[in-house]
């Protein structure tokens, strides 16, 4: 899913829609997206419309807050499959948890998995972890993992299913003004993340994690690893030059690539 | 540390499960040192779990399934197929928080039974699969 985004971040670029991208021939990883909670959201939102579009998939999109608007940049959005994209709008990890865990029963399961926000459902949950228990997140991430998997063999034996079911997850690794002094570290909650959704490029998927540099109203996307507790750049094989992004509004987004 | 074994305990469990298809016999004293040597103290709970019979594949239409481990306390404990996750405090300290441990007994519990073919089996309905999963359903015996 990481070229996936790539393909957002290069279709919005320099403030024009452009339709001439070409897509990558494997789009296969899992994704762990950090940083601001407003423009993860946006970008996870455009990731799965591009996913639905472009690639034909099938989305589900868990979310705890109804959106309100869509992307200013969705005039792109025209000829947009949104019916492929079904938004799911869940408010505690416990509802996450079980719809997640139901989706074995679904007759035409989804190939794009994507959860919005997991920090704040395993903040609000109502059965508070520990505070030295990682299970809640280690069981909602091993869930996706396992649910994942399963519905890839699902989808690989259809004839016309795409072969597998990927994962997407926005994580604020730093939870400004809702940090309770209790919770775990944001560094052990990662590493339980990259243990299930192997983001940080073990095994054969490729995958990586995307983290927002800020500074005033630009932010900036650099692929990353997550290996051993702490972030790497990703040296010559990263799809995503820095790409400067300008948050003109709650929700709008323009991008420009900067080049190194 | 990723969601599945490193190398050497992989060949430890593929060796088992050889040994057992040709001896059909709990394995012996080097095999157990081994396990001992590779999984800790757990090895040898996990086997005497093992020889409980408390290991159940649960198996739904849909074509989901899932262990469940009958742990000594009565607890059930559901772990899942395609990676290492268990729900008891001991899993969340020893091996996701401390990194002590490869798996905790549960767990280990699992991957013997499936090696030696030592599991028994339970069919129930998607809908009862989908509280398993979450982890809404837990007996006690």
């Amino acid at each position: 899913m990481a070229d996936i985004l790539g393909v957002v971040f290069r279709r919005f670029a320099s403030g024009t829609v452009t339709s001439d991208v070409i897509f990558p021939p494997d789009a296969e990883a899992n994704t762990l997206v950090l940083g601001d909670v407003n423009i993860s959201r946006s970008v996870l939102f455009l990731a799965a419309v591009t996913a639905a579009t472009d690639l034909g998939l099938k989305v589900l999109f868990f979310t705890q807050t109804p959106f309100q608007s869509l992307p200013s940049n969705t005039f792109f959005f025209m000829h947009v499959h949104l019916q492929n994209v079904k938004l799911v709008y869940v408010k505690t990890l416990e509802e996450l948890v079980e719809d997640i865990a139901s989706l074995h029963e679904l007759a035409s399961p989804p190939s794009l998995i994507i959860v919005d926000g997991l920090d704040h459902y395993l903040h609000r949950s109502r059965v508070r972890p520990l505070q030295d228990d990682l299970s809640p997140v280690a069981h909602v991430a091993a869930l996706l993992h396992d649910t994942a998997a399963f519905l890839s063999q699902i989808l690989q034996n259809r004839a016309d299913g795409q072969g597998l079911c990927r994962v997407m997850v926005s994580f604020q690794s730093e939870c400004e003004g809702s940090r309770d002094s209790e919770a775990l570290a944001p560094e052990l909650l990662l590493c339980v993340l990259d243990r299930y959704l192997q983001v940080s490029g073990g095994g054969i998927c490729q995958s990586c994690v995307l983290r927002w540099y800020s500074s005033g109203t630009w932010c900036c996307w650099q692929e990353v690893l997550w290996s051993s507790g702490s972030f790497h750049t990703k040296n010559g094989i990263t799809n995503l030059p820095w790409l400067v992004v300008h948050k003109f509004n709650t929700f709008g987004l323009t991008f420009r690539i900067k080049n190194t | 540390m990723g969601s599945s074994l490193p190398s050497v305990a992989e060949q430890l469990l593929k060796d088992l499960q050889r040994t057992y298809l040709e001896t059909k016999q709990i394995p012996d004293d080097l095999l157990i040192a081994k396990l001992r040597f590779v999984f800790g103290p757990c090895a040898l709970q996990a086997l005497d779990l093992v020889d409980q019979r408390s290991v159940t594949c649960v198996s739904s239409p849909s074509g989901r399934d899932a262990f469940q481990v009958l742990g000594g306390s009565g607890r059930l404990y559901t772990c899942f197929t395609s990676c290492h996750y268990c729900p008891c405090p001991a899993f969340s300290f020893s091996v996701l928080r401390r990194n002590e441990s490869l798996m905790c007994k549960h767990l280990l519990a699992a991957c013997l039974s499936q090696a030696m073919g030592l599991w028994q089996q339970e069919q129930v309905s998607d809908q009862q699969m989908t509280h398993i999963l979450s982890g809404q359903t837990e007996a006690s015996t």
